[in-house]
């Protein structure tokens, strides 16, 4: 039973990352600064899942990315493009929405149950 | 240490070579990011299983599928095979057809049957292994090609899903539907036939056992009557061929079919008899062995007669029945 939630949660939360990993990007981020960012928030993030999606963003040029040599370790940042910050716009909207209409949704069918 | 160079490795040689040394370097300086000053071994376990599965996470890295045919295309790719299979079987028994009836089938008729029956089992599975060899294939590579973020199924013409496909579907009951191993069986019953008749001489005849093995006595044809009607049986065997052939790609019986079938029926039947009326059909030497058995002049035209009567029944039979599953509504 659990594991059926688990995947469910699983499920439900993919969606949201791609929006939680973009809202994180207005200011440039390494990979593990990030991962720091998003657990603080309560967001746990599966390591291996992000680092690929934060790839797959840069492909979509929807983020940039830079070497920056000049600490004891190299670190590759990542930014929001112009573009980036557009898409990330719209799909905020799209997922207040979303939200609102889930919110009334799931209220009404509370309302219901106790009848 | 030696564990997070082994991961780094075991991640990037996954990989397109393009991108090894960018994704190796920040996997390097996110791990060491991750793990706490004065690390030991075990921080280092704690980190790589946090990462997971190298095979997963290059996996993500990837854009390419880890399997072979997706859900966009593998309806579509279980829809065409069950398509060609069928086709490629028929196909290769007609061949066998063509094939057989000069080639050497054996030293009895059951040998000379099983021989055949056994060709085209052995041709139907190996052109199967290819046909689903090369469709698998194309579809893998298709698989791979298509760089569309569309991930819906496609339909057999590769396009997305339209109310009109519906019109494409052949509502078929099972009392009019032609089963496939009708189809099957009369191929190979037509390979057979054509290479008991075209080899009659060495195969039809009396078998004696002497010494526990068979003995060919004598053939009861004589071939050279048989050959004289090669045109007349090659028509038969070809017009059966194609029959079959109609019959599959139908896949139920019409009217049509059935009329086809009729014509084919009277077609084969008087074949039948016109070949059996020849006087000189049998092989004297067969007659003469015969008469020392039994007395085979006197139920000479009763049997005749008998053989006629029962082809005549046989055929109208099977008319009939072509007519009945047709008008099955």
């Amino acid at each position: 039973m659990s594991t059926l939630l688990n995947s469910l949660t699983t499920e439900l939360r993919r969606g949201t990352l791609t929006l939680a990993v973009l809202s994180q990007l207005k200011t440039p981020q390494y990979g593990y600064s990030l991962v720091q960012r998003l657990e603080k928030s309560g967001i746990t993030i599966d390591q291996s899942t992000l680092y690929p999606l934060l790839r797959r963003l840069e492909k979509q040029e929807l983020v940039t990315s830079s070497w920056d040599t000049s600490e004891s370790r190299p670190r590759k940042y990542y930014s929001l493009s112009d573009y980036g910050g557009e898409i990330f716009t719209q799909l905020k909207e799209e997922w207040e929405k979303t939200s609102q209409e889930l919110y009334i949704l799931l209220k009404g069918e509370g309302e219901d149950g106790a009848d | 240490m030696e564990l997070i160079e082994l991961y780094i490795q075991e991640v990037t040689r996954r990989l397109p070579e393009k991108n090894r040394a960018d994704i190796a370097l920040e996997l390097q300086s996110t791990i060491e990011d991750m793990l706490p000053e004065d690390y030991t071994e075990q921080d280092v376990k704690t980190v790589l299983l946090k990462l997971g599965d190298p095979v997963t996470l290059a996996s993500g890295y990837r854009d390419r599928p880890m399997h072979l045919i997706g859900p966009r295309y593998y309806d579509v790719y279980i829809s065409l095979l069950k398509m060609i299979l069928p086709i490629a079987a028929v196909i290769s028994l007609i061949a066998l057809v063509g094939d057989n009836p000069f080639r050497d089938t054996g030293n009895t008729v059951m040998e000379a049957i099983l021989k055949i029956i056994g060709k085209g089992i052995s041709g139907i599975i190996s052109t199967g292994i290819q046909v689903f060899f090369w469709l698998t294939l194309s579809f893998a590579i298709l698989e791979r090609l298509d760089t569309s973020k569309d991930q819906s199924p496609v339909t057999k013409d590769l396009k997305p899903w339209t109310p009109e496909n519906l019109k494409d579907i052949p509502n078929i009951s099972k009392k009019k539907a032609v089963p496939m191993i009708e189809v099957f069986a009369s191929l190979l019953g037509l390979s057979v036939f054509a290479a008991l008749y075209f080899n009659a001489a060495n195969l039809l005849g009396v078998y004696e056992k002497r010494n526990g093995s068979l003995i060919f006595v004598t053939p009861s044809f004589n071939q050279d009557v048989l050959n004289s009607y090669w045109l007349l049986v090659s028509c038969v065997i070809i017009i059966g061929v194609l029959l079959a052939i109609y019959k599959l790609f139908l896949g139920r019986w019409t009217l049509k079919l059935a009329f086809f079938h009729a014509i084919y029926q009277l077609l084969y039947t008087l074949a039948f008899i016109i070949i059996i009326s020849n006087p000189d059909l049998l092989n004297p030497e067969f007659l003469a062995y015969q008469r020392t058995l039994f007395s085979i002049d006197e139920w000479k035209s009763s049997i005749y007669w008998g053989l006629i009567l029962i082809s005549i029944i046989f055929a109208a039979y099977d008319t009939y029945q072509g007519f009945r599953k047709a008008k099955i509504r």
